[in-house]
Protein backbone atom coordinates (compact mmCIF):
# COMPACT_ATOMS: atom_id res chain seq x y z
CA UNK A 1 0.00 0.00 0.00
CA UNK A 2 2.35 2.70 1.08
CA UNK A 3 4.98 1.52 -1.63
CA UNK A 4 2.50 1.70 -4.03
CA UNK A 5 1.53 5.65 -2.82
CA UNK A 6 5.34 6.27 -2.60
CA UNK A 7 5.61 5.91 -6.61
CA UNK A 8 2.72 7.26 -7.41
CA UNK A 9 4.51 10.50 -5.58
CA UNK A 10 7.81 9.97 -7.80
CA UNK A 11 5.12 9.77 -10.99
CA UNK A 12 3.62 13.15 -9.73
CA UNK A 13 7.33 14.48 -9.46
CA UNK A 14 8.59 13.43 -12.43
CA UNK A 15 5.46 14.73 -14.20
CA UNK A 16 5.86 18.25 -12.40
CA UNK A 17 9.84 18.50 -13.22
CA UNK A 18 9.58 17.27 -16.99
CA UNK A 19 6.59 20.50 -17.61
CA UNK A 20 8.57 23.12 -16.20
CA UNK A 21 12.31 22.21 -17.86
CA UNK A 22 9.30 22.10 -21.07
CA UNK A 23 8.88 25.91 -20.46
CA UNK A 24 12.03 26.57 -19.18
CA UNK A 25 13.75 25.57 -22.38
CA UNK A 26 10.60 26.81 -24.85
CA UNK A 27 11.70 30.07 -23.08
CA UNK A 28 15.75 29.72 -23.56
CA UNK A 29 16.42 28.15 -25.97
CA UNK A 30 15.74 30.84 -28.65
CA UNK A 31 17.66 33.26 -27.12
CA UNK A 32 20.70 31.14 -27.32
CA UNK A 33 21.75 32.43 -31.24
CA UNK A 34 21.00 36.26 -30.08
CA UNK A 35 23.51 35.13 -26.67
CA UNK A 36 26.31 34.17 -29.26
CA UNK A 37 25.65 36.89 -31.56
CA UNK A 38 25.98 39.48 -28.50
CA UNK A 39 29.28 37.93 -27.39
CA UNK A 40 30.75 35.84 -30.36
CA UNK A 41 32.52 37.50 -33.20
CA UNK A 42 30.06 37.90 -35.34
CA UNK A 43 28.61 40.24 -38.24
CA UNK A 44 26.53 41.41 -34.66
CA UNK A 45 29.74 43.02 -34.31
CA UNK A 46 30.67 45.25 -36.99
CA UNK A 47 29.71 48.46 -37.31
CA UNK A 48 27.63 48.80 -40.43
CA UNK A 49 28.20 52.08 -42.53
CA UNK A 50 24.97 52.11 -43.60
CA UNK A 51 22.81 51.94 -40.58
CA UNK A 52 25.33 54.91 -39.40
CA UNK A 53 24.95 56.85 -42.51
CA UNK A 54 20.61 56.54 -42.60
CA UNK A 55 21.16 57.27 -38.75
CA UNK A 56 22.98 60.35 -39.77
CA UNK A 57 21.00 61.82 -42.40
CA UNK A 58 17.34 60.78 -39.80
CA UNK A 59 19.68 62.84 -37.49
CA UNK A 60 19.09 60.76 -34.68
CA UNK A 61 21.95 60.85 -32.48
CA UNK A 62 22.95 64.26 -33.42
CA UNK A 63 22.79 66.96 -35.55
CA UNK A 64 24.42 66.48 -38.91
CA UNK A 65 24.72 68.59 -41.99
CA UNK A 66 26.69 68.40 -44.89
CA UNK A 67 28.11 70.41 -47.74
CA UNK A 68 26.78 71.19 -50.90
CA UNK A 69 26.91 73.49 -54.09
CA UNK A 70 23.65 74.81 -53.70
CA UNK A 71 23.63 78.03 -51.90
CA UNK A 72 21.00 78.98 -49.80
CA UNK A 73 19.23 78.76 -45.84
CA UNK A 74 19.48 74.90 -45.09
CA UNK A 75 20.77 73.83 -47.81
CA UNK A 76 23.10 71.69 -46.23
CA UNK A 77 20.42 69.80 -43.84
CA UNK A 78 19.47 66.40 -45.84
CA UNK A 79 16.17 66.12 -43.61
CA UNK A 80 14.51 68.89 -42.12
CA UNK A 81 13.44 66.95 -38.91
CA UNK A 82 10.90 69.29 -36.96
CA UNK A 83 9.15 70.17 -40.15
CA UNK A 84 6.49 67.77 -39.44
CA UNK A 85 6.41 68.36 -35.79
CA UNK A 86 6.03 72.11 -36.80
CA UNK A 87 3.25 71.18 -39.34
CA UNK A 88 1.84 68.85 -36.61
CA UNK A 89 1.29 71.95 -34.03
CA UNK A 90 -0.03 74.42 -36.71
CA UNK A 91 -2.38 71.88 -38.62
CA UNK A 92 -3.16 69.97 -35.10
CA UNK A 93 -3.02 72.16 -32.31
CA UNK A 94 -2.80 75.65 -33.64
CA UNK A 95 -6.01 75.93 -35.58
CA UNK A 96 -8.19 73.68 -33.79
CA UNK A 97 -7.46 74.49 -29.96
CA UNK A 98 -7.08 78.55 -30.92
CA UNK A 99 -10.57 78.53 -32.66
CA UNK A 100 -12.44 77.03 -29.49
CA UNK A 101 -10.40 78.98 -27.11
CA UNK A 102 -11.61 82.09 -29.47
CA UNK A 103 -14.86 80.31 -29.94
CA UNK A 104 -15.17 79.85 -25.75
CA UNK A 105 -14.49 83.74 -25.36
CA UNK A 106 -17.21 84.57 -27.44
CA UNK A 107 -19.53 82.28 -26.20
CA UNK A 108 -19.34 83.78 -22.38
CA UNK A 109 -19.22 87.02 -23.76
CA UNK A 110 -22.83 86.27 -25.56
CA UNK A 111 -23.88 84.67 -22.96
CA UNK A 112 -22.79 87.06 -20.18
CA UNK A 113 -24.28 89.91 -22.04
CA UNK A 114 -27.88 87.84 -22.28
CA UNK A 115 -27.74 87.45 -18.66
CA UNK A 116 -25.91 90.79 -17.25
CA UNK A 117 -26.52 93.09 -20.31
CA UNK A 118 -25.24 96.26 -20.12
CA UNK A 119 -23.55 98.25 -17.00
CA UNK A 120 -25.62 100.82 -16.52
CA UNK A 121 -24.40 104.34 -14.92
CA UNK A 122 -26.15 103.38 -11.69
CA UNK A 123 -27.19 107.10 -11.00
CA UNK A 124 -27.76 108.11 -13.99
CA UNK A 125 -25.56 111.11 -16.03
CA UNK A 126 -24.74 114.08 -14.10
CA UNK A 127 -24.17 115.86 -17.07
CA UNK A 128 -20.54 116.92 -15.34
CA UNK A 129 -17.79 116.11 -17.62
CA UNK A 130 -14.75 114.68 -16.46
CA UNK A 131 -11.03 114.37 -18.29
CA UNK A 132 -9.90 111.20 -18.46
CA UNK A 133 -7.10 111.02 -21.02
CA UNK A 134 -4.91 113.43 -23.09
CA UNK A 135 -5.26 113.95 -26.61
CA UNK A 136 -1.76 112.05 -26.75
CA UNK A 137 -3.23 108.83 -25.04
CA UNK A 138 -6.08 108.83 -26.82
CA UNK A 139 -4.05 109.10 -30.23
CA UNK A 140 -1.70 106.20 -29.36
CA UNK A 141 -4.38 104.55 -28.39
CA UNK A 142 -6.22 104.50 -31.86
CA UNK A 143 -3.03 103.80 -33.41
CA UNK A 144 -2.02 100.87 -31.48
CA UNK A 145 -6.06 99.94 -31.76
CA UNK A 146 -5.82 99.78 -35.21
CA UNK A 147 -2.56 98.11 -36.09
CA UNK A 148 -3.70 95.62 -33.86
CA UNK A 149 -6.68 95.05 -35.34
CA UNK A 150 -5.75 95.16 -38.76
CA UNK A 151 -2.59 92.45 -37.96
CA UNK A 152 -4.99 90.87 -35.56
CA UNK A 153 -7.80 90.00 -38.50
CA UNK A 154 -5.14 89.18 -41.53
CA UNK A 155 -3.03 86.71 -39.17
CA UNK A 156 -6.57 84.64 -38.47
CA UNK A 157 -6.99 85.15 -42.36
CA UNK A 158 -4.02 83.35 -42.95
CA UNK A 159 -4.88 80.59 -40.35
CA UNK A 160 -8.60 80.41 -41.03
CA UNK A 161 -9.28 81.39 -44.54
CA UNK A 162 -8.03 78.23 -46.10
CA UNK A 163 -11.69 76.69 -44.19
CA UNK A 164 -14.00 79.61 -43.88
CA UNK A 165 -12.77 81.75 -47.27
CA UNK A 166 -12.03 79.56 -49.64
CA UNK A 167 -15.77 78.28 -49.69
CA UNK A 168 -16.87 81.65 -49.79
CA UNK A 169 -14.78 83.76 -51.98
CA UNK A 170 -12.91 80.34 -54.11
CA UNK A 171 -9.22 79.69 -54.67
CA UNK A 172 -8.34 82.68 -56.99
CA UNK A 173 -11.01 85.57 -54.42
CA UNK A 174 -9.35 84.04 -51.41
CA UNK A 175 -5.42 84.19 -52.81
CA UNK A 176 -5.95 87.50 -53.64
CA UNK A 177 -7.60 88.30 -49.81
CA UNK A 178 -4.30 86.24 -48.74
CA UNK A 179 -2.31 88.45 -50.58
CA UNK A 180 -3.71 91.56 -48.98
CA UNK A 181 -3.54 89.71 -45.73
CA UNK A 182 0.23 89.09 -45.96
CA UNK A 183 0.87 92.66 -47.50
CA UNK A 184 -0.91 94.60 -44.44
CA UNK A 185 0.71 91.88 -42.05
CA UNK A 186 3.81 92.26 -42.68
CA UNK A 187 4.51 95.85 -43.50
CA UNK A 188 2.05 96.59 -40.45
CA UNK A 189 3.82 95.03 -37.96
CA UNK A 190 6.59 97.69 -38.35
CA UNK A 191 3.69 100.33 -37.22
CA UNK A 192 2.82 98.23 -34.98
CA UNK A 193 6.85 97.84 -33.47
CA UNK A 194 6.99 101.11 -33.56
CA UNK A 195 3.82 102.41 -31.50
CA UNK A 196 3.87 99.36 -28.75
CA UNK A 197 6.82 100.68 -26.94
CA UNK A 198 4.99 104.49 -27.28
CA UNK A 199 2.10 102.66 -25.62
CA UNK A 200 4.30 101.19 -22.75
CA UNK A 201 5.89 104.11 -21.52
CA UNK A 202 2.47 106.29 -21.51
CA UNK A 203 0.35 104.37 -19.93
CA UNK A 204 2.82 102.60 -18.02
CA UNK A 205 2.12 104.95 -14.61
CA UNK A 206 -1.08 104.06 -14.32
CA UNK A 207 -0.61 100.77 -14.74
CA UNK A 208 1.45 99.83 -12.28
CA UNK A 209 -0.64 97.40 -10.04
CA UNK A 210 -1.11 98.97 -6.38
CA UNK A 211 -1.60 95.51 -4.21
CA UNK A 212 -4.21 96.60 -1.62
CA UNK A 213 -6.09 98.12 -4.15
CA UNK A 214 -5.88 95.66 -6.87
CA UNK A 215 -6.35 92.28 -4.62
CA UNK A 216 -9.33 92.99 -3.42
CA UNK A 217 -10.41 94.20 -6.75
CA UNK A 218 -9.67 91.04 -8.38
CA UNK A 219 -11.21 88.43 -5.33
CA UNK A 220 -14.21 90.34 -6.30
CA UNK A 221 -13.62 89.90 -9.56
CA UNK A 222 -14.09 93.57 -10.01
CA UNK A 223 -17.93 92.94 -9.28
CA UNK A 224 -18.69 91.50 -12.47
CA UNK A 225 -19.94 88.24 -11.12
CA UNK A 226 -22.59 89.94 -8.66
CA UNK A 227 -21.65 91.69 -6.00
CA UNK A 228 -20.86 95.11 -5.25
CA UNK A 229 -18.40 97.04 -7.22
CA UNK A 230 -14.57 96.99 -5.59
CA UNK A 231 -12.79 99.95 -5.28
CA UNK A 232 -10.85 101.19 -8.02
CA UNK A 233 -7.63 103.80 -9.12
CA UNK A 234 -8.06 105.74 -12.77
CA UNK A 235 -6.87 102.34 -13.78
CA UNK A 236 -8.97 98.69 -12.30
CA UNK A 237 -6.58 96.00 -11.82
CA UNK A 238 -8.71 94.19 -14.61
CA UNK A 239 -7.33 97.40 -17.20
CA UNK A 240 -3.79 97.13 -15.35
CA UNK A 241 -3.92 93.41 -16.13
CA UNK A 242 -4.78 94.11 -20.14
CA UNK A 243 -2.14 96.83 -19.90
CA UNK A 244 0.21 93.92 -19.41
CA UNK A 245 -1.10 91.19 -20.94
CA UNK A 246 -1.16 93.57 -24.07
CA UNK A 247 2.22 95.16 -24.18
CA UNK A 248 4.31 92.29 -22.67
CA UNK A 249 2.69 89.84 -25.70
CA UNK A 250 3.09 93.23 -28.03
CA UNK A 251 6.71 92.91 -27.22
CA UNK A 252 6.55 89.10 -28.14
CA UNK A 253 4.52 89.38 -31.00
CA UNK A 254 7.13 91.97 -32.54
CA UNK A 255 10.27 90.21 -31.74
CA UNK A 256 9.04 86.97 -33.04
CA UNK A 257 7.17 88.43 -36.18
CA UNK A 258 10.49 90.25 -36.70
CA UNK A 259 11.78 86.93 -37.07
CA UNK A 260 9.51 85.66 -39.24
CA UNK A 261 9.49 89.06 -41.80
CA UNK A 262 13.22 89.36 -42.22
CA UNK A 263 14.11 85.83 -43.06
CA UNK A 264 17.13 87.86 -45.28
CA UNK A 265 18.60 89.24 -42.71
CA UNK A 266 20.45 87.01 -40.22
CA UNK A 267 19.48 84.02 -42.70
CA UNK A 268 17.76 82.75 -40.36
CA UNK A 269 17.14 78.44 -41.02
CA UNK A 270 13.90 76.40 -40.67
CA UNK A 271 13.80 76.18 -37.02
CA UNK A 272 14.05 79.73 -35.96
CA UNK A 273 11.28 80.70 -38.17
CA UNK A 274 9.10 77.51 -37.21
CA UNK A 275 9.72 78.37 -33.30
CA UNK A 276 9.02 82.37 -33.26
CA UNK A 277 5.90 81.10 -35.47
CA UNK A 278 4.83 79.05 -32.76
CA UNK A 279 5.91 81.68 -30.03
CA UNK A 280 3.98 84.17 -32.46
CA UNK A 281 0.76 82.78 -32.79
CA UNK A 282 0.41 80.99 -29.42
CA UNK A 283 1.22 84.65 -27.95
CA UNK A 284 -1.48 86.13 -30.83
CA UNK A 285 -4.28 84.01 -29.71
CA UNK A 286 -3.75 84.58 -25.95
CA UNK A 287 -3.54 87.92 -26.78
CA UNK A 288 -6.68 88.66 -29.22
CA UNK A 289 -8.51 86.19 -26.09
CA UNK A 290 -8.08 89.42 -24.04
CA UNK A 291 -8.77 91.72 -26.19
CA UNK A 292 -12.15 90.36 -26.90
CA UNK A 293 -12.87 90.69 -23.45
CA UNK A 294 -11.63 94.51 -23.72
CA UNK A 295 -13.41 95.10 -26.83
CA UNK A 296 -17.09 93.69 -24.69
CA UNK A 297 -16.29 95.83 -22.04
CA UNK A 298 -15.31 99.22 -23.77
CA UNK A 299 -18.32 99.17 -26.09
CA UNK A 300 -21.61 97.27 -25.40
CA UNK A 301 -20.69 96.00 -21.90
CA UNK A 302 -20.19 99.42 -19.89
CA UNK A 303 -22.37 102.28 -20.59
CA UNK A 304 -20.32 105.23 -21.10
CA UNK A 305 -16.64 103.87 -21.26
CA UNK A 306 -15.91 104.40 -25.26
CA UNK A 307 -16.48 108.13 -24.86
CA UNK A 308 -13.57 108.24 -22.56
CA UNK A 309 -11.42 107.57 -25.31
CA UNK A 310 -13.01 109.00 -28.00
CA UNK A 311 -13.85 112.44 -26.55
CA UNK A 312 -11.13 112.44 -23.41
CA UNK A 313 -13.88 112.88 -21.11
CA UNK A 314 -16.18 110.66 -19.21
CA UNK A 315 -19.39 111.76 -17.21
CA UNK A 316 -18.98 112.29 -13.37
CA UNK A 317 -20.89 109.45 -12.68
CA UNK A 318 -19.37 106.92 -14.14
CA UNK A 319 -16.48 108.16 -12.77
CA UNK A 320 -17.73 107.71 -9.46
CA UNK A 321 -19.42 104.32 -9.78
CA UNK A 322 -16.37 102.72 -11.54
CA UNK A 323 -13.08 104.48 -10.30
CA UNK A 324 -14.22 105.81 -7.04
CA UNK A 325 -10.53 106.35 -5.82
CA UNK A 326 -9.56 108.51 -8.72
CA UNK A 327 -12.61 110.81 -8.75
CA UNK A 328 -12.26 111.25 -4.78
CA UNK A 329 -8.40 112.55 -6.48
CA UNK A 330 -10.03 114.80 -8.63
CA UNK A 331 -12.09 116.01 -6.32
CA UNK A 332 -9.40 116.71 -3.40
CA UNK A 333 -7.02 118.10 -6.45
CA UNK A 334 -4.17 115.08 -5.93
CA UNK A 335 -4.32 114.74 -10.22
CA UNK A 336 -3.89 111.03 -9.40
CA UNK A 337 -0.36 111.48 -8.66
CA UNK A 338 -0.16 113.16 -12.07
CA UNK A 339 2.95 114.92 -12.98
CA UNK A 340 0.78 118.25 -13.68
CA UNK A 341 -0.90 118.70 -10.16
CA UNK A 342 -2.98 121.81 -10.87
CA UNK A 343 -6.33 122.22 -9.11
CA UNK A 344 -8.99 120.47 -9.90
CA UNK A 345 -12.24 122.10 -11.64
CA UNK A 346 -10.46 124.49 -13.49
CA UNK A 347 -12.94 123.85 -16.22
CA UNK A 348 -12.68 123.85 -20.28
CA UNK A 349 -9.21 123.38 -21.51
CA UNK A 350 -6.57 121.92 -19.62
CA UNK A 351 -2.77 121.46 -20.56
CA UNK A 352 -2.34 118.11 -21.57
CA UNK A 353 0.17 116.73 -19.48
CA UNK A 354 0.49 112.81 -18.92
CA UNK A 355 -2.44 111.42 -17.17
CA UNK A 356 -4.02 114.92 -16.48
CA UNK A 357 -5.71 115.26 -13.77
CA UNK A 358 -9.32 116.81 -14.42
CA UNK A 359 -11.30 119.09 -16.86
CA UNK A 360 -15.01 119.88 -16.55
CA UNK A 361 -16.90 121.03 -19.58
CA UNK B 1 -1.80 53.55 -62.32
CA UNK B 2 1.64 54.38 -61.75
CA UNK B 3 2.46 55.83 -58.54
CA UNK B 4 5.91 58.33 -58.99
CA UNK B 5 8.72 57.83 -56.69
CA UNK B 6 12.57 58.92 -57.11
CA UNK B 7 15.34 56.71 -55.32
CA UNK B 8 18.95 57.70 -55.05
CA UNK B 9 21.32 55.08 -54.22
CA UNK B 10 23.60 56.25 -52.03
CA UNK B 11 26.36 53.50 -52.85
CA UNK B 12 26.78 54.88 -56.49
CA UNK B 13 26.22 58.81 -56.50
CA UNK B 14 29.17 60.37 -56.65
CA UNK B 15 28.27 64.26 -56.41
CA UNK B 16 29.13 65.16 -59.89
CA UNK B 17 25.39 67.33 -59.77
CA UNK B 18 24.61 66.74 -63.70
CA UNK B 19 21.18 66.12 -62.07
CA UNK B 20 21.17 69.38 -60.61
CA UNK B 21 22.48 71.27 -64.12
CA UNK B 22 19.97 69.38 -66.03
CA UNK B 23 17.13 70.42 -63.78
CA UNK B 24 17.75 73.74 -63.90
CA UNK B 25 18.49 73.82 -67.61
CA UNK B 26 15.56 71.95 -68.45
CA UNK B 27 13.16 73.81 -66.70
CA UNK B 28 14.80 77.06 -66.90
CA UNK B 29 14.33 77.90 -63.02
CA UNK B 30 14.41 81.04 -61.74
CA UNK B 31 17.62 82.85 -60.27
CA UNK B 32 18.49 81.59 -57.15
CA UNK B 33 16.24 78.73 -57.25
CA UNK B 34 17.29 75.08 -57.35
CA UNK B 35 15.02 72.87 -57.32
CA UNK B 36 17.35 69.96 -56.77
CA UNK B 37 20.62 69.76 -54.76
CA UNK B 38 23.19 67.10 -53.97
CA UNK B 39 24.06 67.01 -50.18
CA UNK B 40 27.39 65.06 -48.96
CA UNK B 41 27.86 63.94 -45.84
CA UNK B 42 31.17 63.03 -44.06
CA UNK B 43 32.76 65.37 -47.22
CA UNK B 44 36.28 63.93 -46.70
CA UNK B 45 36.41 61.11 -44.46
CA UNK B 46 35.44 57.44 -45.00
CA UNK B 47 31.75 57.15 -45.28
CA UNK B 48 31.52 59.69 -47.09
CA UNK B 49 28.38 59.57 -49.04
CA UNK B 50 26.24 61.66 -51.20
CA UNK B 51 22.99 62.03 -52.04
CA UNK B 52 20.70 63.88 -54.49
CA UNK B 53 17.69 65.24 -53.20
CA UNK B 54 14.37 66.93 -54.58
CA UNK B 55 10.60 66.84 -54.00
CA UNK B 56 10.31 63.38 -53.10
CA UNK B 57 6.32 63.69 -53.63
CA UNK B 58 5.19 62.55 -49.85
CA UNK B 59 1.50 60.99 -49.84
CA UNK B 60 0.59 63.02 -47.18
CA UNK B 61 2.19 66.17 -47.88
CA UNK B 62 3.26 68.46 -45.44
CA UNK B 63 3.68 71.45 -47.89
CA UNK B 64 -0.30 70.66 -48.93
CA UNK B 65 -1.20 70.45 -45.15
CA UNK B 66 0.08 73.57 -44.13
CA UNK B 67 -0.50 75.66 -47.31
CA UNK B 68 -2.59 78.77 -46.35
CA UNK B 69 -3.98 78.74 -49.81
CA UNK B 70 -4.43 75.18 -50.50
CA UNK B 71 -2.92 75.79 -53.82
CA UNK B 72 -1.12 71.88 -53.68
CA UNK B 73 -2.71 68.99 -55.88
CA UNK B 74 -1.67 65.46 -56.62
CA UNK B 75 -1.77 64.20 -60.00
CA UNK B 76 -2.98 60.69 -60.98
CA UNK B 77 0.89 59.66 -60.59
CA UNK B 78 1.48 60.66 -57.57
CA UNK B 79 2.98 63.40 -58.08
CA UNK B 80 2.26 66.55 -56.09
CA UNK B 81 1.86 69.84 -57.68
CA UNK B 82 1.31 73.60 -57.14
CA UNK B 83 -0.64 76.96 -58.28
CA UNK B 84 1.65 79.55 -58.93
CA UNK B 85 -1.29 81.68 -59.50
CA UNK B 86 -2.64 80.95 -56.12
CA UNK B 87 0.52 80.64 -54.10
CA UNK B 88 0.90 83.71 -51.84
CA UNK B 89 4.73 83.07 -50.89
CA UNK B 90 4.56 83.07 -46.93
CA UNK B 91 6.85 80.36 -47.12
CA UNK B 92 5.13 77.64 -44.70
CA UNK B 93 5.60 74.79 -47.18
CA UNK B 94 9.61 74.96 -46.95
CA UNK B 95 9.18 75.21 -43.04
CA UNK B 96 7.50 72.02 -42.85
CA UNK B 97 8.77 70.33 -46.29
CA UNK B 98 11.15 67.59 -44.96
CA UNK B 99 13.07 67.65 -47.61
CA UNK B 100 13.95 71.54 -48.00
CA UNK B 101 12.45 71.55 -51.27
CA UNK B 102 10.33 74.39 -51.58
CA UNK B 103 12.59 77.07 -53.17
CA UNK B 104 11.80 80.91 -53.65
CA UNK B 105 13.54 83.42 -55.93
CA UNK B 106 13.23 86.49 -53.68
CA UNK B 107 15.03 86.67 -49.96
CA UNK B 108 12.18 87.44 -47.70
CA UNK B 109 12.41 91.05 -46.44
CA UNK B 110 8.66 91.52 -45.42
CA UNK B 111 7.76 88.20 -45.46
CA UNK B 112 8.11 89.01 -49.66
CA UNK B 113 9.72 85.89 -51.34
CA UNK B 114 7.78 85.79 -54.46
CA UNK B 115 6.22 82.76 -55.66
CA UNK B 116 7.65 79.25 -54.27
CA UNK B 117 8.76 76.66 -56.89
CA UNK B 118 9.73 73.10 -56.65
CA UNK B 119 10.41 69.98 -58.76
CA UNK B 120 7.60 69.07 -60.45
CA UNK B 121 9.30 65.79 -61.80
CA UNK B 122 8.73 67.49 -65.03
CA UNK B 123 5.39 67.28 -64.86
CA UNK B 124 4.50 71.16 -65.42
CA UNK B 125 1.92 72.59 -63.65
CA UNK B 126 -2.36 73.28 -63.71
CA UNK B 127 -1.77 74.98 -66.98
CA UNK B 128 -2.51 73.20 -70.75
CA UNK B 129 0.03 70.88 -71.12
CA UNK B 130 3.35 72.03 -72.98
CA UNK B 131 1.93 75.51 -72.92
CA UNK B 132 4.09 78.57 -73.52
CA UNK B 133 2.44 79.38 -69.82
CA UNK B 134 2.79 76.41 -68.23
CA UNK B 135 6.68 76.28 -69.80
CA UNK B 136 7.00 79.77 -68.32
CA UNK B 137 5.81 79.09 -64.69
CA UNK B 138 7.10 75.61 -63.90
CA UNK B 139 9.31 74.46 -66.72
CA UNK B 140 9.23 71.36 -68.88
CA UNK B 141 6.14 69.07 -68.69
CA UNK B 142 7.85 65.51 -69.97
CA UNK B 143 5.31 63.28 -68.04
CA UNK B 144 2.69 64.36 -70.89
CA UNK B 145 5.76 63.52 -73.43
CA UNK B 146 5.87 60.20 -72.27
CA UNK B 147 9.18 60.98 -70.60
CA UNK B 148 10.92 60.92 -67.01
CA UNK B 149 12.22 63.16 -65.44
CA UNK B 150 15.28 64.84 -66.90
CA UNK B 151 17.90 64.94 -63.63
CA UNK B 152 17.85 60.63 -63.74
CA UNK B 153 17.56 60.41 -67.14
CA UNK B 154 21.47 62.29 -66.99
CA UNK B 155 22.65 60.28 -64.25
CA UNK B 156 26.14 58.73 -65.54
CA UNK B 157 26.48 56.26 -62.58
CA UNK B 158 22.44 55.43 -62.45
CA UNK B 159 22.42 56.53 -58.78
CA UNK B 160 19.40 58.36 -59.11
CA UNK B 161 16.38 57.11 -60.18
CA UNK B 162 12.68 58.47 -61.02
CA UNK B 163 9.79 56.41 -62.64
CA UNK B 164 6.93 54.10 -61.29
CA UNK B 165 7.68 52.81 -57.62
CA UNK B 166 7.41 49.38 -58.65
CA UNK B 167 9.97 49.73 -61.63
CA UNK B 168 12.31 51.61 -59.03
CA UNK B 169 12.09 49.03 -56.35
CA UNK B 170 13.07 46.26 -58.89
CA UNK B 171 15.73 47.63 -59.97
CA UNK B 172 17.23 49.26 -56.75
CA UNK B 173 15.84 45.50 -55.10
CA UNK B 174 18.49 43.50 -57.52
CA UNK B 175 21.41 45.77 -56.93
CA UNK B 176 21.07 45.29 -53.60
CA UNK B 177 20.79 41.52 -54.10
CA UNK B 178 23.88 41.75 -56.17
CA UNK B 179 26.29 43.69 -54.23
CA UNK B 180 24.87 42.94 -50.65
CA UNK B 181 22.64 45.73 -48.63
CA UNK B 182 23.40 48.50 -46.25
CA UNK B 183 26.71 49.88 -47.28
CA UNK B 184 29.21 47.21 -46.03
CA UNK B 185 29.90 46.84 -49.38
CA UNK B 186 30.65 50.00 -51.43
CA UNK B 187 33.29 51.19 -54.27
CA UNK B 188 33.06 50.29 -58.04
CA UNK B 189 34.39 46.95 -57.97
CA UNK B 190 31.09 46.14 -56.02
CA UNK B 191 28.65 48.40 -57.94
CA UNK B 192 29.58 47.24 -61.11
CA UNK B 193 31.91 44.21 -60.58
CA UNK B 194 31.35 40.99 -59.70
CA UNK B 195 33.69 40.97 -56.96
CA UNK B 196 32.88 41.37 -52.76
CA UNK B 197 29.57 39.58 -53.16
CA UNK B 198 28.07 40.11 -49.68
CA UNK B 199 31.66 39.73 -48.15
CA UNK B 200 32.51 43.39 -46.79
CA UNK B 201 35.83 41.92 -45.36
CA UNK B 202 36.75 41.43 -48.99
CA UNK B 203 36.58 45.69 -49.92
CA UNK B 204 39.37 46.25 -47.49
CA UNK B 205 42.72 48.17 -49.18
CA UNK B 206 39.80 50.18 -51.82
CA UNK B 207 39.99 54.30 -51.39
CA UNK B 208 36.18 54.24 -50.55
CA UNK B 209 35.94 50.80 -49.01
CA UNK B 210 33.43 50.64 -45.92
CA UNK B 211 35.58 51.58 -42.25
C1 LIG C 1 5.48 93.74 -35.07
C2 LIG C 1 4.41 93.07 -35.14
C3 LIG C 1 4.21 91.85 -36.00
C4 LIG C 1 4.98 91.32 -36.99
C5 LIG C 1 6.28 91.86 -37.54
C6 LIG C 1 4.32 90.13 -37.44
C7 LIG C 1 4.79 89.30 -38.44
C8 LIG C 1 4.22 88.12 -38.81
C9 LIG C 1 4.69 87.30 -39.88
C10 LIG C 1 5.88 87.58 -40.75
C11 LIG C 1 3.85 86.23 -39.97
C12 LIG C 1 3.96 85.11 -40.98
C13 LIG C 1 2.87 85.29 -41.99
C14 LIG C 1 3.36 85.53 -43.37
O1 LIG C 1 4.55 85.66 -43.61
O2 LIG C 1 2.48 85.63 -44.24
C15 LIG C 1 2.86 86.39 -38.96
C16 LIG C 1 1.82 85.52 -38.76
C17 LIG C 1 0.79 85.72 -37.84
N1 LIG C 1 0.70 86.78 -36.96
FE1 LIG C 1 1.93 88.36 -36.83
N2 LIG C 1 3.19 89.96 -36.74
C18 LIG C 1 3.07 91.00 -35.84
C19 LIG C 1 2.06 91.23 -34.95
C20 LIG C 1 0.98 90.41 -34.79
C21 LIG C 1 -0.13 90.69 -33.93
C22 LIG C 1 -0.28 91.94 -33.07
C23 LIG C 1 -0.98 89.64 -34.05
C24 LIG C 1 -2.28 89.38 -33.39
C25 LIG C 1 -2.72 89.94 -32.38
C26 LIG C 1 -0.41 88.69 -34.95
C27 LIG C 1 -0.97 87.50 -35.29
C28 LIG C 1 -0.47 86.63 -36.25
C29 LIG C 1 -1.13 85.43 -36.66
C30 LIG C 1 -2.45 84.89 -36.12
C31 LIG C 1 -0.35 84.87 -37.68
C32 LIG C 1 -0.74 83.66 -38.53
C33 LIG C 1 0.15 82.51 -38.49
C34 LIG C 1 -0.31 81.38 -39.38
O3 LIG C 1 -0.88 81.61 -40.47
O4 LIG C 1 -0.14 80.24 -38.95
N3 LIG C 1 0.79 89.20 -35.40
N4 LIG C 1 3.10 87.54 -38.27
S1 LIG D 1 7.56 69.81 -51.37
FE1 LIG D 1 8.36 68.62 -49.66
S2 LIG D 1 6.54 68.12 -48.42
FE2 LIG D 1 5.81 68.77 -50.44
S3 LIG D 1 5.59 66.84 -51.59
FE3 LIG D 1 7.63 67.66 -52.05
S4 LIG D 1 8.96 66.66 -50.55
FE4 LIG D 1 6.87 66.39 -49.80
S1 LIG E 1 4.60 79.61 -50.19
FE1 LIG E 1 2.87 79.33 -51.58
S2 LIG E 1 2.72 77.11 -51.85
FE2 LIG E 1 4.00 77.46 -50.06
S3 LIG E 1 2.56 77.33 -48.34
FE3 LIG E 1 2.75 79.51 -48.89
S4 LIG E 1 1.08 79.87 -50.34
FE4 LIG E 1 1.32 77.65 -50.18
Amino acid sequence: MSNNKQSRIRHHRMVVFSLLSLVVLTLVLPLIPYAIAELGETAGNVANPGTEYWRDVRQRDRIVTGTTQVRGVDTDVLINVTGEEWRQFRMGQLAPYGAIVLGVMVGILVVYYLVRGKIRIEAGRSGERVRRYTSAEMTVHWILAITFVLLALSGLILIYGRWVLIPLLGDAGFSATATASKVIHNYGGLLFAAIVPVAFFLYLKDSLFNLKVDAKWFLRAGGYLGGEEPSAEKVNAGQKAWYWVAMLGGFVLVASGLVLDFPNIFQQGREWLQGAHVIHTIVAIGVIVFFFVHLYLATIGVEGALESITSGHVDANWAKQHHDLWYKELQTGQGGGSASEEPSMSGGSHAGGVASPIAKD
Amino acid sequence: MARMKFLCDVERCIECNACVTACKNENEVPWGVNRRRVVTINDGSPGERSMSVACMHCSDAPCAAVCPVDCFYYTDDGVVLHDKDICIGCGYCFYACPFGAPQFPQDGAFGSRGKMDKCTFCAGGPEEDNSPEEHAKYGSNRLAEGKLPLCAEMCATKALLAGDGDTVADIYRERVTWRGSSGIGWGWGVAYGKAGLREGKAIEGKATGGE
